[in-house]
């Protein structure tokens, strides 16, 4: 073993790599480091060599600014592998570096202490906990005061942390459709991970979709329903490598083959869909445009993230605003944008209200259901629970 | 196996993608023993997708390297420079070359593939005259040379393709006056069905290429102001410079006949064995597994090379620890796709581009670009994406047509893995 975890990923990928150049254009980051997919392999294999300690790889890499820019100013939006002629993959690449960085000392507490999602708590735990937001009916594999854990549902229902927490409404409705259409439900509610990845904690966000892995196994679904295409990729991989019977489906296409009906009309005006970066293949997409009847000619961005990837946030502030600005360019004024993931509707939701634009921005499941995701007060309470009784504990927990 | 052969190590023949890869993925297998690499230049591993590039202007030389000194020091390889090798002899486990025999305990073949001159006739008045074929960094410092003499204005590409699109494009660069004359009715002839091909073409000659489509080289002369080139057409032109891509031939010349199971290229299994368990084959010398027709084919291009070559280094380090290996690192197959852009003009492609009775063709067209479907009906009556082009008029990376390409290329590999 070297003084870097991840040699052999950097060793891999600079074995995969042409050095064509391609994927530097496709990406801010890049672009800013100047620096090709192949470089960070490359840069981070030189940061090692010739060195005795990990003391003296660390200040290798601090450095190399082009480095640090190429390795956390990433926001796992695959702009760049999409690009790649050998579709090389950056987000494996990435992760391990943001490993190393972290097992380093290089990426500052802050960027991360409240997002540790495999903890008890987390910016989501606490604030469910503040706002009396608990789904202990809906676990119903999970033993509780109220219920014994039982077994055998049709299906798990996933809704992720950005879902469970700001749209409580919209989840119980959501899993309330479950009930009407006959089917058994128990709800997971847990955290695919991802901000665990984007903070260098590679091997917690694996151990955490393979405890997700043993409750879903343990309720006795055979389908995890997924709502954001980031979920369902994870959670697919840690079924598949733990060899669960367990088929992951899209919201829209486990309602669409069951004949549901959205509750209500599509809004009036131009929709524009914002692809999510996560749904590679386009099929979340358009199982989502067929669930809600859209035209597949309905304008859509595709490349890109909204920002909120990589929490790249933590690292360049402006960057995500930037990235959100880029994306919701596309959508002319009194036009509905539909987001994939519930993290790309609070993320445009943010920008906006930073930047108001004439532009209604909508989950898809928003679109299908009554209740809504209701931003101004989600900020506020979001805002407002660090200056509150609540505020010296958020302060301790998260330091 | 002799006692002498298991101190010989791992030979690897090919100091390329495929030869680098295997060697990486023995040692991070643990392998700890000789790695002996049979290279027939005194370079280090160049990336054959870069020579055009650097003929073009577009890359410095160092630049077509993607490897340094110092990673490939790291990989403690025994590396036999400008050293071809002559003979092959799987069951006395040697290799013959100008510099002597040597003895090994396993083999990988990575030797790649050459430009063939088949189709080029001799020139009259010159008979020693050959016409630039690029593959090698010295092909690429030929093509170079001729672009930038001075007196080279016009020039012929002959073949269409992609190594003779991104030739035309480094001729491009330079400004030269092209032209491309191919067989084929169209450009991009393995690659493209015709809608998106008369796109692409389109293109080309909104920036004066003449292209000479359905047509071949019938003679060469040269005369006194160049080479002079009459086509089959009966038509005549003369030329300061010809390049020909006529298609690639697997570098296995020194494989007695019957030796190894061989096709078009070696015929090898999941750990990219081939019919002797001691020898390897990956790269442009593989017949592996073509995920599509479920066929054993060769997918020549640079990321295949690379996976097949770590996968035939991590089974082979596996073997080597007393061990069997893993079915993680087995060759998962792959699906032909391709990418190219002449001078703004993007080509996207992956799957299969055989229209049979049982695939249908969609083609949507508008004036961002241009998309060609080929579905193909299962027997459940679903029909499932097979294939795809892409073309449009503006090359910007990260864009729309990127993504559609990886979408599509997704969907087509994840129906036919399930």
């Amino acid at each position: 073993m070297g003084l870097l975890d991840c040699s052999s990923v950097y060793r891999k990928f600079s074995g995969q790599c042409t050095q064509c150049g391609h994927c530097t254009p496709a990406c801010s980051s890049l672009e800013a480091a100047g620096m090709t997919l192949g470089d960070i392999a490359r840069a981070m294999l030189a940061a090692e060599r010739g060195t005795e300690t990990r003391e003296q790889v660390a200040m290798n890499i601090v450095m190399n600014p082009q480095l640090v820019q190429a390795v956390r100013g990433c926001f796992f939006c695959t702009s760049c592998k999409n690009t790649c002629f050998a579709h090389n993959d950056v987000c494996d690449l990435v992760y391990h570096a943001r490993v190393d960085f972290q097992n380093l000392g290089l990426i500052e507490r802050e960027a991360w202490s409240s997002v540790l999602v495999d903890q008890e708590w987390d910016i989501f735990t606490a604030y469910r906990a503040i706002h009396g937001i608990g789904y202990t009916d809906l676990t119903r594999h999970v033993e509780t005061e109220d219920h014994a854990a039982e077994t055998g549902f049709d299906v798990a229902f996933f809704p992720g942390c950005s879902l469970a927490a700001y749209g409580p409404e919209l989840t119980r409705e959501i899993f309330g459709a479950f009930e009407e259409l006959g089917v058994s439900a128990t709800m997971v509610d847990s955290c695919c991970g991802s901000s665990l990845k984007s903070a260098g904690f590679f091997n917690r966000a694996e151990a955490l979709c393979a405890r997700n892995v043993d409750e879903i196994v343990q309720s006795g679904a055979k389908q995890l329903v997924c709502v954001c295409p980031g979920c369902a990729n994870d959670m697919g991989k840690a079924l598949a490598s733990k060899g669960a019977d367990v088929q992951v489906v899209s919201l829209a296409k486990f309602l669409g083959d069951r004949g549901f009906e959205p509750k209500k009309p599509l809004p009036e005006g131009q929709i524009c869909i914002s692809k999510s970066c996560q749904d590679r293949d386009g099929s979340y997409l358009e199982q989502t445009c067929e669930l809600l009847g859209l035209d597949p000619e309905t304008p859509t961005i595709f490349h890109g993230c909204c920002g909120a990837g990589g929490a790249v946030s933590a690292f360049q502030p402006d960057r995500q605003a930037q990235q959100a600005d880029e994306k919701l360019s596309f959508a002319p004024d009194g036009a509905t944008v539909v987001t994939m993931c519930p993290t790309c509707t609070y993320t445009y939701a943010y920008r906006m209200m930073g930047a108001p634009r004439d532009i209604s921005n909508k989950h898809y499941t928003e679109l299908l259901f009554e209740s809504q995701f209701d931003w101004g007060t989600v900020f506020y309470q979001l805002g407002s629970m660090w200056s509150g009784e609540y505020g010296p504990w958020l302060a301790e927990v998260f330091a | 196996m002799t006692l002498d052969s298991r101190a010989a190590g791992v030979a690897i023949i090919g100091y390329g993608t495929a030869g680098v890869n295997a060697a990486i993925a023995l040692r991070d297998g643990g392998y700890e023993g000789t790695i002996r690499v049979f290279s027939d230049t005194g370079t280090l591993p160049y990336s054959p997708i870069l020579t055009s590039y650097y003929a073009g202007g577009e890359k410095a030389y160092e630049e077509c390297f993607p490897w340094s000194v110092e990673e490939l020091d790291e990989l403690g390889l025994e590396v036999m420079e400008s050293c071809p090798v002559e003979h092959l002899d799987p069951q006395a486990h040697v290799i013959s070359t100008p510099k002597g025999d040597f003895p090994y305990e396993k083999c990988v073949i990575a030797s790649g593939s050459s430009p063939a001159l088949r189709g080029f006739p001799e020139v009259e008045g010159d008979p020693e005259y050959r016409p630039i074929m690029l593959r090698s960094m010295d092909d690429a410092q030929r093509l170079k040379d001729a672009i930038e003499r001075p007196a080279c204005k016009r020039f012929l590409v002959s073949g269409a393709s992609m190594v003779a699109l991104k030739t035309l494009e480094a001729c491009l660069n330079h400004g030269l006056a092209c032209t491309l004359v191919g067989v084929s009715p169209h450009v991009l002839d393995f690659n493209a069905l015709p809608e998106a091909a008369e796109r692409f073409e389109k293109g080309l000659r909104e920036k004066g290429v003449n292209l000479r489509l359905g047509q071949k080289i019938d003679s060469v002369r040269r005369v006194a102001d160049g080479l002079e080139v009459t086509f089959s057409s009966g038509e005549a032109d003369v030329f300061d410079e010809i390049s020909i891509a006529h298609g690639m031939m697997s570098n296995l010349g020194f494989l007695d006949e019957g030796a190894l199971e061989i096709d078009r290229a070696l015929i090898v299994d999941e750990f990219m064995r081939t019919s002797d368990p001691d020898v390897y084959a990956a790269g442009d010398v593989a017949q592996a597994t073509e995920l599509i027709s479920g066929e054993k084919r060769i997918v020549g291009i640079w990321k295949n090379a690379a996976v097949q070559g770590a996968c035939a280094g991590s089974a082979i380090a596996a073997e080597l620890a007393g061990g069997q290996p893993d079915a993680a690192v087995a060759y998962k197959g792959s699906i032909s796709s391709n990418t190219i852009a002449v001078n703004g003009t993007l080509f996207i492609s992956a799957g299969a581009m055989e229209v049979t009775p049982q695939r249908q063709v969609e083609v949507q067209e508008d004036g961002e670009m241009t998309i060609v479907r080929i579905f193909e009906e299962q027997a459940d009556g679903e029909e499932r994406l097979v294939g795809f082009n892409i073309v449009c008029d503006a090359d910007e990376p990260g864009g729309k047509a990127y993504d559609l390409g990886a979408m599509m290329s997704l969907r087509i590999e994840k129906a036919c893995r399930r």
